[in-house]
C-alpha cells in the first residue's frame, strides 16, 4: 500500500520526495490554481507522502474546520488505497496534526506559540507544515521571509503553501508565477500551477529549483480524483 | 387525528443541560393549553415541571429520560420529544432525532455554545434534522444573544440569522422586535399570555432595519421570487419571507434564530408560530426503510396513511400504567385492535390500547397516522423494533447505538434487594440499549456497563427509588476487552476416567483474528471425525471461552474459531465432554495467537480560552492522548483529541484546576484500541493478584 502511494504522488513524480529525508537543505513550496481546482487536495498528497516516509506533519487550515481537513486525508487516502481510512494504518495519525485558525485570527506569531507549545511539551514536534489558505494578498513579503527563517530555526524539512490565482489578474513574474505571488517567487524553491485541460487537469512545474523534472514540465492529474495518472 | 400531515410537527428540544429548555418546554405546554398552571423546575410548589416526571429529575433539576407529548398550536398539532441535556444520555438524545422531523436548539443567552451544544448540534446534522434555534435567558446579567448568534455561525457552522431583535435586555427584557413583520412585540399578563403588538420604539428602529435588510440579503438565496422583489424595490410582501425562510431551515442551509425567556414568560408564543412556520412537517422529510425481502435495499417511506403500516418503537418505559411503546409511524393507519407484525422477531401483535402522551398522564385514543408519534401498552418488543402490516417485511434504519464504555459491580444488601434489583435491571436493559448487564460468574457479582459515570449513576438512583433496592456500588471499571493478534493452532483432547462413565473429546483446528464482529465459529469438520451432534457442543465451549480472557479477566472479542479436526468415543464422548474439549483447546491456542488487551478510546473535545491551549494539550498528552487537532477562533479554541477511558477519570477537576475553572469537555465513544504494553503489564498483574487473593 505504502509503495502504491509513494509512486503516485506528485512529490515522489517531481523528484521532491528527498526532501523529506533527512539531512536534505528545508524547502518551501507553494501550489496555486483557481479558486476550488484542487489545491488542498494536492497539499494533502504531499503530506501524505511526508507521513509515510516516517515524518511528522502539521497541517495548518486556515478557514475551515478540523472535520473537513479530516475528510480530504482519509478521501485521498481512499482513493490511493483499497478505500482505507487514517485510522487504519498503523501510527500515522501519529504523524499528523491539524491546527485550524479563523482567517482573522491566524499569524505567523501565533502558529510559533502554539508549536512552541507542542514542541517544548514534547507532544509533537513536526517536520513537515502545511498550511493552507494562507492570504498572500493581505500579507506581506517579510511575513513570508519570517516564514523561511522559521522553518530554519524550528529544523522543518519543508513547508507547503497554498494561493488562489485570479482570473483576470495577469500579472506574472519573470519565472512564470502568478499573482498574487508573483512578488514573492523568489521565496519559495518550488511552484506549481494547477490548470483544467479538457478532461485533465495539469499540474504545471513553474519553478523548481531542487526539482528532478526541469521548470515548464507537466504532471497530469485526474481531474475527479486529482490523483497524479499513471504514465 | 390530524388527517393532514401538513398541519402535524414532530419535534425535539435539545440543548445544553442548564439552558432552561425543560423550562421552555413547561411554558409551550402552558400556552397550548395542555397544563392550566406553570411549575418551575426548582419551584418552591415542590410539583416541579411537567415534563421532568422522574423524582430523580426534579431532585437535580435535569432531564434524563425523554418524555413524549403532545400539543396544538393554531391548528397544528405538535408532538414534542424533551430530550436530555447530558453528555452521558446522548443515546436520548440520538433516540430522539432519529423519529423526529425537525428541531428547536436552545441556548443560554449568557453562556452560549457550549461544549454539549457542539455535540447536540453534531447528531442534529448526522439526522439532518432542521433546526431553529431560541436563545432563551435573555433576562439574566450577562444576555447577549447577538454574541450568541455569531456563536452559532463560527462554532457549530450553522448559517444562523437573528430573526427577532431584542427590546432591552437583562432586567431590561420587555419583548421582541419581530424583523419580519416589523413590529414589536410585548407579552403581558402575569403568564405573559397577552401578546402586544406595538410600533418598534424610535430609538429601536434603524438597528431593526439594518438587521431586516440584513436578513433579507441572506434569505432571498433561496427563493428567485423573494431576490426579484428585493431587486425591484418597493414593499416586501412577508409571505416571500417565510417561505424563504423555510425552504433555507428545510434545505439545513440556514438557522432561524428566536428568543427570549421562557422564565420571564417572553417569546415563547413566537417562537411556537415559528415551529409551525418553518420546522418540516412529515411530508417534507425523506425517512427510508430497509426492505428485508430484497437485501435490505434502502427504500423510501411513504407517508401516505393509506398505504401499509410502518411503525419504528423508538423507546420504552416500564411506568405505572405497565410498558410503554413509544412510536413513531412513518406511512399507514394504526387502530386500537388492530394487528401488527414485529419485522425483528416476526410475531403478531395485537393493539390493546392506543395513547398520546403527556409526560407521565396520558390520554387515550381510538387511532393514529402516518407522522405521528404515540405510545403504546402492553406490546413486548425491544426499543429500535420495527413494525409492519401484514405482507411486508421492512425495517426502519437501524439507529446509532454505541457500545458501553465503563462498568461497576453491584451487590445486593439482602435477598429482598436482590429481587427487586433484578426486576429494575431488566426494565433498564430493556429501556437502553446502551445499558448492559451481567453476572460476573468467577465473582458471581452482578456487573452494569454504560456510557459514562453519571449514566450509570442515575440507573443505581432509579433501582434505590423506584424498586427500593439497596445497592452497595463497586469502584468504576474501564470495559476491557481482550483480543487475539495472530493465527494460532490447537489440537486438544480432553479425556477423563475417574471411575463411571468416561469423558473423551478431542477437538483440532485453529483461531484467527477477525476485524468485524465479536465471535464467528466455523465448522470445517469432515467424514465425522466429530459427529454432528457434538459440533454445537464445541461451539458452547468456545463461547464459553470467551466471556473471559486470561489476560485480565476481561471478555474476548474479534475471534474466529475454526475446527477442522478431532476424534471422538461411542461411549465416552458427551456434549459436556467436547464442551470441555473446546475449553480446552481455546485455552492453549489463544496463548499461541499473542492476546491483546483492547480499551475503550474516546473522542474528547476540550473547548477554552485560547490562553490555556498548551496547558491543554499537555493535560491531554498526559494522558495518552493523541491530538487530533486544535480550533483557534480569537479568544477560544477547542482541541479535539483521543483518550484512553482509562485516564479520563477525574479529568474534569485537573481540567477546572488548570484552566481556572474556565474551559469544559465532552467525549464520547470513539473505538477500542490495543493498550501500550506497560499498561498490559500493570493489568495483567492486577488481574493476578486479584485472583491470588480471592
Amino acid at each position: 500500500m505504502e509503495n502504491d502511494m509513494v509512486v503516485n504522488n506528485p512529490l515522489r513524480a517531481l523528484g521532491l520526495d528527498e526532501k523529506a529525508g533527512d539531512g536534505a537543505q528545508p524547502t518551501m513550496g507553494l501550489v496555486m490554481a483557481r479558486a476550488g481546482l484542487g489545491k488542498t487536495a494536492i497539499l494533502v498528497q504531499f503530506a501524505l507522502d511526508c507521513m509515510l516516509l516516517g515524518n511528522k506533519v502539521l497541517h495548518v487550515s486556515i478557514g475551515e474546520g478540523i472535520d473537513k481537513t479530516r475528510t480530504w486525508y482519509d478521501d485521498i487516502l481512499a482513493l490511493l488505497t483499497a478505500g482505507e481510512r487514517m485510522d487504519d494504518i498503523p501510527g500515522a495519525m501519529q504523524n499528523r496534526m491539524i491546527m485550524t485558525f479563523k482567517e482573522s485570527s491566524f499569524s505567523k506569531a501565533l502558529l510559533e506559540e502554539r508549536l512552541d507549545d507542542l514542541v517544548q511539551q514534547n507532544i509533537y514536534r513536526p517536520e513537515c507544515l502545511i498550511i493552507d489558505g494562507y492570504d498572500f494578498e493581505k500579507n506581506t513579503k517579510e511575513s513570508l521571509e519570517e516564514f523561511r527563517n522559521f522553518m530554519h530555526e524550528r529544523g522543518l524539512k519543508m513547508i507547503w503553501f497554498s494561493a488562489v490565482s485570479h482570473r483576470g489578474d495577469d500579472r506574472k513574474s519573470v519565472d512564470g508565477v502568478p499573482a498574487p505571488c508573483h512578488e514573492v517567487d523568489s521565496l519559495f524553491e518550488t511552484v506549481l500551477l494547477i490548470s483544467p485541460e479538457e478532461d485533465a487537469m495539469k499540474l504545471n512545474i513553474v519553478k523548481c529549483d531542487t526539482c528532478s523534472i526541469d521548470p515548464g514540465s507537466t504532471l497530469m492529474l485526474d481531474p475527479s480524483t486529482m490523483l497524479i495518472r499513471k504514465g | 387525528m390530524n388527517k393532514d400531515l401538513s398541519k402535524v410537527r414532530n419535534i425535539g428540544i435539545s440543548a445544553h443541560i442548564d439552558s432552561g429548555k425543560t423550562t421552555l418546554t413547561e411554558r409551550i405546554l402552558f400556552y397550548t393549553k395542555r397544563i392550566h398552571a406553570i411549575h418551575e423546575v426548582r419551584g418552591k410548589d415542590g410539583v416541579g415541571a411537567k415534563m421532568d416526571s422522574m423524582e430523580l429529575e426534579k431532585e437535580r433539576g435535569i432531564t434524563i429520560q425523554s418524555a413524549a407529548t403532545y400539543c396544538n398550536w393554531k391548528g397544528n398539532d405538535i408532538n414534542i420529544i424533551d430530550t436530555p441535556g447530558h453528555v452521558d444520555f446522548t443515546v436520548e438524545v440520538e433516540r430522539a432525532l432519529r423519529v423526529l422531523d425537525g428541531a428547536v436548539l436552545v441556548l443560554c443567552s449568557v453562556g452560549g455554545v457550549q461544549s454539549q451544544s457542539i455535540t447536540v448540534n453534531r447528531q442534529m446534522t448526522r439526522y439532518n434534522v432542521p433546526r431553529l434555534a431560541f436563545i432563551n435567558k435573555c433576562d439574566r446579567t450577562g444576555a447577549n444573544p447577538a454574541k450568541v448568534t455569531q456563536q452559532l455561525r463560527d462554532k457549530l457552522d450553522l448559517n444562523a440569522h437573528m430573526m427577532q431583535m431584542p427590546i432591552g435586555l437583562e432586567n431590561d427584557l420587555a419583548g421582541m422586535v419581530d424583523l419580519v413583520t416589523m413590529k414589536a412585540i410585548y407579552f403581558d399578563g402575569e403568564a405573559g399570555d397577552i401578546i402586544r403588538e406595538e410600533e418598534i420604539p424610535a430609538a429601536l428602529l434603524e438597528e431593526a432595519t439594518e438587521k431586516r435588510e440584513a436578513l433579507l440579503e441572506e434569505i432571498s438565496m433561496f427563493s428567485d421570487e423573494l431576490m426579484e422583489a428585493l431587486l425591484e424595490g418597493g414593499d416586501i410582501d412577508n409571505g416571500l419571507v417565510y417561505d424563504a425562510v423555510r425552504k433555507g431551515t428545510l434545505a439545513l442551509e440556514f438557522t432561524p434564530v428566536f428568543m427570549g425567556s421562557a422564565y420571564k414568560n417572553k417569546g415563547v408564543q413566537l417562537l411556537l408560530d415559528a415551529v409551525n412556520q418553518y420546522l418540516p412537517c412529515p411530508t417534507d422529510v425523506t425517512n427510508m426503510a430497509l426492505d428485508l425481502s430484497n437485501d435490505e435495499k434502502e427504500f423510501e417511506v411513504s407517508n401516505n396513511p393509506d398505504d401499509p403500516l410502518i411503525m419504528l418503537a423508538f423507546k420504552l418505559e416500564d411506568g405505572r400504567y405497565g410498558q410503554l411503546t413509544y412510536i413513531r409511524t412513518y406511512q399507514g393507519r394504526l387502530a386500537k385492535g388492530d394487528t401488527v407484525y414485529n419485522s425483528r422477531t416476526g410475531k403478531k401483535v395485537k393493539i390493546g390500547r392506543l395513547c398520546r402522551m403527556h409526560s407521565n398522564e396520558m390520554e387515550e385514543i381510538e387511532s393514529c397516522g402516518s407522522g405521528d408519534i404515540v405510545a403504546l401498552f402492553g406490546i413486548d418488543c425491544a426499543s429500535g423494533d420495527t413494525f409492519t402490516s401484514e405482507g411486508i417485511s421492512c425495517s426502519m434504519t437501524s439507529m446509532h447505538v454505541p457500545a458501553p464504555v465503563i462498568s461497576l459491580a453491584v451487590i445486593p444488601a439482602d435477598n429482598k434487594a436482590q429481587v427487586n434489583m433484578s426486576k429494575a435491571l431488566n426494565r433498564f436493559t430493556k429501556e437502553d440499549p446502551t445499558f448492559k448487564t451481567f453476572v460476573d460468574h468467577e465473582t458471581g457479582e452482578t456487573i452494569i456497563s454504560g456510557m459514562g459515570e453519571l449514566h450509570l449513576e442515575v440507573y443505581i438512583e432509579r433501582m434505590k427509588r423506584e424498586y427500593n433496592a439497596l445497592v452497595e456500588v463497586g469502584a468504576p471499571q474501564v470495559a476491557y476487552r481482550e483480543t487475539i493478534s495472530q493465527r494460532a493452532d490447537f489440537n486438544y483432547t480432553h479425556k477423563k476416567q475417574t471411575g463411571g462413565s468416561g469423558q473423551f473429546g478431542r477437538v483440532a483446528g485453529y483461531l484467527e483474528p477477525i476485524e468485524e464482529g465479536d465471535y464467528e465459529f466455523v465448522d470445517n469438520i469432515v467424514g465425522g471425525v466429530i459427529p454432528r451432534e457434538f459440533i454445537s457442543s464445541c461451539d458452547k465451549g468456545f463461547q464459553k471461552s470467551l466471556e473471559k480472557g486470561s489476560l485480565c479477566g476481561s471478555p474476548i472479542t474479534g475471534v474466529r474459531c475454526v475446527i477442522n479436526d478431532g476424534a471422538y468415543h461411542a461411549v465416552d464422548s458427551s456434549d459436556v465432554a467436547f464442551q470441555l474439549a473446546a475449553i480446552g483447546a481455546f485455552k492453549e491456542g489463544y496463548l499461541k495467537a499473542k492476546p491483546i488487551i483492547m480499551e475503550p478510546i474516546m473522542k474528547v473535545a476540550v473547548e477554552g480560552p485560547s490562553e490555556f491551549q498548551g496547558a491543554i494539550m499537555g493535560s491531554i498528552n498526559q494522558r495518552r492522548g493523541m491530538i487530533i487537532g486544535s480550533t483557534e477562533e480569537g479568544s477560544y479554541s477547542v482541541i479535539e483529541a483521543e483518550v484512553p477511558l482509562s485516564e479520563m477519570f477525574g479529568y474534569s477537576t485537573t481540567l477546572r484546576s488548570l484552566t481556572q475553572g474556565k474551559a469544559e469537555f465532552t467525549m464520547e465513544f470513539a473505538t477500542f484500541k490495543a493498550v501500550p504494553k506497560g499498561v498490559s503489564e500493570e493489568l495483567v498483574k492486577a488481574y493476578q493478584d486479584e485472583r491470588k487473593k480471592g
